[in-house]
């Protein structure tokens, strides 16, 4: 049977499946991989019982939310066990069932999992840690700490860390304490404000350079205008140069505007977006002419052309540079850190209230990542969401080019 | 079409366009002129925006003069220097580097696989969140005795190694390709999908021919694969060098431009790149020198494009 095998395919030697050698290692990569998945079954299942008992835990009754726990812990093993013997002999019943070349094929589809696997464990390890370490009690942030060998996804989550971040914790427990919490400003200061500024100024910001860039986006696309080509060519042009370069003059203009401090700065010199416009002239080109020809023949004006016919129809790419352009403002750290007063509660975004905030918890885990989580979390579901359109909108450009 | 039609359609246009085309002036291009007069003067002699003195070119000269000074040649700003090298290093570093990892990921999901999706989701979310908080995610995973890599590594070395004593960002060795290895890995999966857009399109009869050919998967791999992926990396290089040129949040988020490394009589911030650089002349009030700094940047920039431009169009004829 392998001989046959050998003389059918001379060229890949690797198709035969049965040397010791490589059955050890087939032996060892399937107890890694079953140690693998029985690990992360159980820090999965773990996971649900949490957001299961934070729940329970929401109506403050903590015994409760222990109850929770302790009751999911069987179905947690029970699943886990499932899991690793469903694994175990799927894997087993096709080894014995299949030949030497196929063998192969399975070992590689298996590396290639293994590869992805590590590859996604690797990449979103960072995230996972941040949302398990922003439930964890103070004291017990570490990974190894006393109570626990291996502690990844928190055995008592609490939302103390959400409180504090918040500013809700205000229960005074002496008088320093409620005098503390009394500045109204130094109240203010809290991770609430921040998400709330910096969803605000990513949403005016994107539905104004949307607006915007539709409308340039359509004359350069459909309509006639002088010069119109070299015009396009000098906003090409302008992309060349990198955006470090406009950090000083236009701090200086922002100044003395008299805007310093407020949202409209963090908002105003980015309004004007080239990348939008060539998004959007790419996408408009496709419409056809004869749509546009058909609704002024009806009589319709400038604006209701674009309003009725080009809008509707570029509504997918228009979309997709709401979302870019959200994105970029939700995390444009540099700008808002330069032109945000921090006397002032309502000018400090997201990113700039977690560097602030930094500053004071250097070292403390729990605090910084259920700080971090308020920045993470939204886009995160946001994409899940949406991923579609951020995929294509990002790597679309960069083809195109 | 008649002229006032033809005046009424240049109206309209212009009116369509006035609200991008005011904002681009006034915000876009206007800064660029302004900047190099700003350039010209100095505002060291105390923080605040009306504190500007003309100086002329002598921004220019102490950032790209040499002076005489203890028999041998000295830069009159050897931080602004020592900062384009820690640039081209960050960029030499991860523009390789990041290539490689999406060309990695882009071959293992170029294979029928169940949850393909799922992988190219997962890889790609990363380069969505915010800049500043992964970076900050990522110094609490580097730091000594309380991070993740820290605690991993004690449990596999125990405690008396350098992860837990002094961790990857406080040594000026490794500061820099620990930044890079983070930011790598969160740029990974935007270059993984444009790679297998490209792959995709590569036609499965290319990879038969060479196989009746007799040629083997490595050599299928570099003079078929790696050919008709050449665009992608060429565009990958540029956005990765405007890339390293622009950087300053993950510098600033993990390590602010240190720790300090000593060279010759300098004492240089390790991970103090480029655009780190300039926010700190800005950051001290400096802004006529920090706006000339740009202006250098801007002119390198344009310098690599230009070669770069001229290197390709050799290449497409």
């Amino acid at each position: 049977m392998n001989t046959q095998t050998v003389q059918a395919e001379p060229q890949t030697p690797a198709a035969q499946g049965g040397s010791p050698l490589r059955v050890v290692i087939f032996v060892t990569l399937f107890v890694a991989m079953i140690a693998l998945c029985v690990g992360i079954c159980g820090q999965l299942y773990k996971f649900l019982t949490m957001v299961a008992a934070a729940f329970a835990a929401r109506g403050g009754d903590p015994a409760k939310a222990g109850e929770v726990m302790k009751n999911m812990a069987w179905m947690v093993d029970a699943l886990t066990a499932a899991t690793a013997l469903a694994l175990a002999s799927i894997t087993i019943r096709r080894w014995i069932a299949t030949h030497a070349e196929q063998r192969a094929a399975f070992l590689r589809t298996f590396f290639l999992y293994l590869c992805l696997t590590a590859g996604v464990v690797v990449v979103l390890f960072p995230f996972f840690w941040m949302l398990c370490t922003s439930f964890k009690p103070a004291g017990t942030e570490l990974l190894i700490n006393t109570a626990n060998p291996f502690d990844i996804v928190p055995a008592e989550p609490t939302i103390t860390n959400f409180k504090k971040v918040l500013k809700l914790d205000a229960a005074p427990v002496s008088a320093e304490a409620s005098q503390a919490v009394v500045d109204p400003v130094e109240a203010k200061k809290n991770f609430g404000t921040y998400f709330m500024n910096s969803l605000v100024v990513a949403t005016l910001a994107a539905f104004l350079v949307t607006l915007f860039a539709s409308m340039g986006g359509y004359v350069f696309a459909k309509k006639e205008l002088p010069y119109k080509q070299q015009l396009f060519g000098v906003l090409m042009a302008t992309m060349m140069i990198p955006g470090m370069m406009y950090m000083v003059p236009q701090f200086f203009m922002v100044c003395s505007m008299g805007l310093f401090g407020t949202k409209l700065a963090m908002i105003l010199p980015h309004l004007a977006s080239v990348f939008g416009i060539f998004m959007l002239k790419q996408f408009m080109e496709t419409i056809p002419s004869s749509l546009i020809e058909a609704a002024r023949i009806d009589g319709a004006s400038e604006w209701q052309i674009f309003r009725v016919v080009i809008i509707p129809l570029a509504m997918p790419i228009i979309l997709t540079l709401f979302l870019l352009t959200f994105l970029s403002h939700w995390s444009n750290f540099l700008w808002q850190l330069i032109v945000t007063d921090f006397e002032n509660p309502l000018s400090i975004t997201l990113p700039v209230g977690l560097a602030l905030f930094r500053g004071q918890y250097t070292s403390d885990l729990g605090l910084i990542m259920s700080a971090s989580c308020f920045s993470i979390v939204p886009i995160v579901i946001l994409f899940l969401f949406a991923q579609r359109y951020f995929i294509e909108g990002m790597t679309q450009g960069a083809v195109k080019e | 079409m008649s002229a006032p039609q033809n005046s009424r359609e240049t109206a309209s246009s212009l009116l369509f366009l006035s609200p991008f085309l005011i904002l681009f002036s006034v915000f876009l291009l206007f800064p660029i002129l302004y900047s190099l007069y700003l350039s010209f003067y100095d505002s060291s002699q105390g923080f605040g925006l009306t504190n500007l003195r003309w100086v002329g070119l002598s921004n220019y000269f102490q950032i790209l003069g040499i002076h005489w000074e203890g028999g041998a040649w000295k830069f009159n700003d050897p931080a602004f220097w020592w900062s384009l090298a820690v640039t081209f290093l960050y960029g030499g570093l991860s523009i390789p580097l990041g290539i490689a990892a999406a060309l990695f990921l882009a071959l293992l999901l170029n294979n029928k696989l169940y949850g393909k999706s799922f992988f190219r989701s997962a890889f790609f979310l990363p380069n969505i969140l915010d800049m500043l908080v992964v970076g900050v995610i990522w110094t609490l995973i580097y730091a000594p005795k309380y991070g993740a890599l820290a605690q991993i590594s004690s449990a596999i070395l125990g405690p008396e190694q350098f992860f837990n004593k002094v961790g990857p960002l406080a040594s000026p060795y490794t500061a820099l390709p620990a930044i890079v290895f983070a930011m790598v890995l969160k740029g990974a999966g935007f270059g993984m999908v444009l790679f297998l857009a490209a792959l995709q399109n590569i036609p499965e009869a290319v990879y038969e021919a060479a196989d009746i050919d007799g040629a083997t998967k490595t050599q299928q791999f570099w003079y078929i694969t790696l050919p008709l992926l050449q665009p992608i990396i060429f565009f990958m290089v540029i956005t990765g060098i405007i890339g390293s040129l622009n950087a300053f949040t993950e510098i600033y988020a993990m390590t602010a431009g240190g720790p300090q490394i000593v060279i010759g009589e300098e004492t240089l911030g390790s991970t103090s790149v480029a655009g780190y650089y300039l926010y700190k002349q800005f950051e001290g009030g400096r802004f006529g020198y920090a706006a000339a700094i740009s202006y250098v940047l801007l002119a390198i920039t344009l310098g690599i494009t230009w070669i770069q431009q001229r290197f390709f169009a050799g290449d497409k004829r």
